[in-house]
């Protein structure tokens, strides 16, 4: 009994992570003119890498992948600026924390499209709409990780005792010194963790990019019309190109994830 | 931490973290999310209440285009039942999984990595990778077809089986987060409790209902209370797999009066709808973080 409901339970896991990730590959390797033979081949008859050329090769596709890139690490410094100093003083004056935190929270629960909806509004006015450097879609990014960044660095700032801050002052540092030299060293790990996630969030997000970037495409939105449009070669080539930035960092961060951090994220 | 000067070492209480110069630090947040999120709300809640084609302000027009839209009440009614059965599904399929997984076994450790797969994944990517698998010419209905078997449409607009399809693939990508929780949770369950159940004779299912499950009681209510304010934002899965009005939800919905009709109005007041559910369904989370 007990052995029967632990085999199943592997071999649903197993599945349920094999089939996806093989049927990138298998997909992303068959050449277009093979992907649309019915019914569908379990393995590429003639496997290739034009896909990937193509991907790399094509204006679109490769404006998109350096645009995605452009938006994500944009994003982190923007919120790793923003979160930086409000972490610090959420962490030491608690009290304060708590009303950025009710405030954070929305920023989680509010519906993507009802944030995306006013600003595409704002951003036809203003020029930033499907502007071709995804100036618009950067500020909505950094927007979705000021909490995400927040929560984890202050947690952080919380354990660096405040004794080590107040000594630092007593040998003649300044306030920013003392965050600057002391407790911001103590947080590097929590720093790079802030940043890679809020690098994957903007990364994968879809929604703001879908209405924000209509021409002037980030990745997710490309792989949605390439798919949508019947591209399964291309599309899948750029998928297995999205997927690998995207597991190095769940791998980096499996003690995070193992820790539940992500359990409220929504990515 | 905006003040640059030299601080004498007496000075040290005079820049306390309470103190009216260290809340400077919290001020580019503040503006940050007075921008882009205080007035961006601002501006749908005025869109909302914006006569679309002749711009008068207050009207109730484009609430008057939602009420009479028959998409919009499919749009409703989905984000009730598709959510809800997301989270009832997720949460029977993660908690069989961490109970399944917490039983010592060789090579856990990578069974363990092997559920998360699905969630970290790209979202996108995820979505795309089900549509090539469950569409009518996709490798689902070959395996059918292979087997002698007739063709299934898993994605027919408006059908049972394209709800049930939605909510089978949302509930794919997202039990590991209630698998995360509640593994985590089990572990925290004292060995001692175990063997005291076992001496006074709980075993199997008896063991699970009176002892484990009641044990889990807070992971759970964490879990479906997370998963739930989620599940409500559900937008990327149906528009994926079934397009804007296939699977309609009040996100999809929003979208397609934004994209295909051009209609700022209709949206942001469908958009609205759904915040307010949302911010309403928020409230126990809320409360929640002030206990802790």
């Amino acid at each position: 009994m007990r052995r029967a409901l632990l085999g199943g339970a592997i071999a649903a896991v197993v599945a349920s992570a094999a089939v996806p990730l093989l049927l990138i590959a298998k997909q992303a390797m068959t050449p277009e003119r093979e992907s649309f033979a019915w019914p569908p081949a379990w393995l590429p008859h003639e496997p290739t890498l034009e896909n990937f050329r193509h991907v790399l090769a094509g204006a679109e596709l490769f404006g998109g992948l350096v645009r995605s890139v452009g938006v994500a690490a944009a994003t982190v410094i923007s919120t790793l600026a923003l979160t930086l100093p409000a972490a610090w003083l959420g962490a030491r004056a608690p009290a304060v924390g708590r009303r950025l935190d009710a405030v954070l929270v929305l920023t989680r629960v509010l519906p993507s499209i009802a944030i995306a909806v006013p600003l595409a509004v704002l951003f036809v006015r203003a020029g930033l709409y499907n502007d071709p450097s995804a100036l618009g879609l950067w500020l909505a990014h950094t927007l979705l990780g000021l909490p995400l960044a927040f929560f984890v660095l202050r947690a952080a700032f919380a354990a660096v005792p405040v004794e080590l801050e107040q000594a630092a002052r007593l040998d003649g540092a300044s306030a920013l010194g003392a965050f600057v030299r002391v407790s911001m060293p103590l947080a590097r790990p929590a720093l790079a963790t802030a940043s890679l996630l809020v690098f994957l969030l903007s990364w994968d997000e879809f929604a703001f990019a879908l209405l924000l970037q209509v021409t002037n495409r980030t990745l997710p939105p490309l792989l949605y019309y390439l798919s949508a449009f019947g591209f399964p070669g291309l599309s899948s080539a750029l998928a297995a190109i999205m997927v690998l930035p995207a597991l190095v960092i769940v791998i980096l961060l499996e003690p995070a994830f193992r820790s539940g951090l992500l359990a409220g994220s929504g990515r | 931490m905006t003040e640059r000067r030299a601080q004498a070492p007496d000075a040290v209480a005079g820049a306390a973290p309470g103190g009216l110069r260290a809340r400077l630090a919290a001020a580019p947040l503040v503006l940050y999310l007075a921008a882009f999120l205080a007035y961006p709300a601002l501006v749908a809640v005025r869109l909302a209440f914006t006569d679309a084609t002749g711009g008068a302000f207050p009207s109730l027009a484009s609430f008057r285009v939602l009420v009479s839209d028959e998409l919009f009440w499919r749009a409703v009614a989905g984000n009730l039942v598709v959510p809800a059965a997301t989270v009832a599904l997720e949460v029977v399929a993660g908690l069989a999984l961490a109970l399944a997984l917490a039983w010592r076994f060789p090579g856990r450790r990578l069974v363990r990595a092997a559920v998360v797969v699905p969630f970290a994944l790209p979202e996108i990517v995820f979505l795309t990778v089900a549509r090539s698998l469950l569409g009518t010419r996709g490798y689902a209905n070959g395996a059918l077809a292979a087997a002698g078997l007739p063709a299934v449409d898993f994605l027919a607009p408006g059908t049972a089986l394209s709800y049930a399809t939605v909510v089978a693939v949302d509930a794919w990508r997202t039990t590991p987060v209630v698998f995360l929780i509640l593994l985590g949770a089990l572990a925290a369950i004292p060995e001692e409790i175990g063997e005291a159940a076992r001496l006074d004779g709980a075993r199997g299912f008896r063991r699970l209902a009176f002892v484990t499950l009641p044990l889990l009681g807070p992971a759970l209510a964490a879990a479906v209370l997370l998963r739930g304010l989620d599940a409500l934002r559900i937008f990327a899965t149906p528009m994926v797999l079934t397009g804007a009005e296939g699977v309609p939800v009040l996100s999809t919905y929003a979208y397609h009066q934004w994209s295909d009709y051009g209609d700022d109005g209709a949206a942001a007041a469908a958009a609205m709808a759904l915040a307010l559910i949302a911010v309403v369904a928020s409230i126990p989370l809320l409360r929640r973080r002030e206990a802790a």
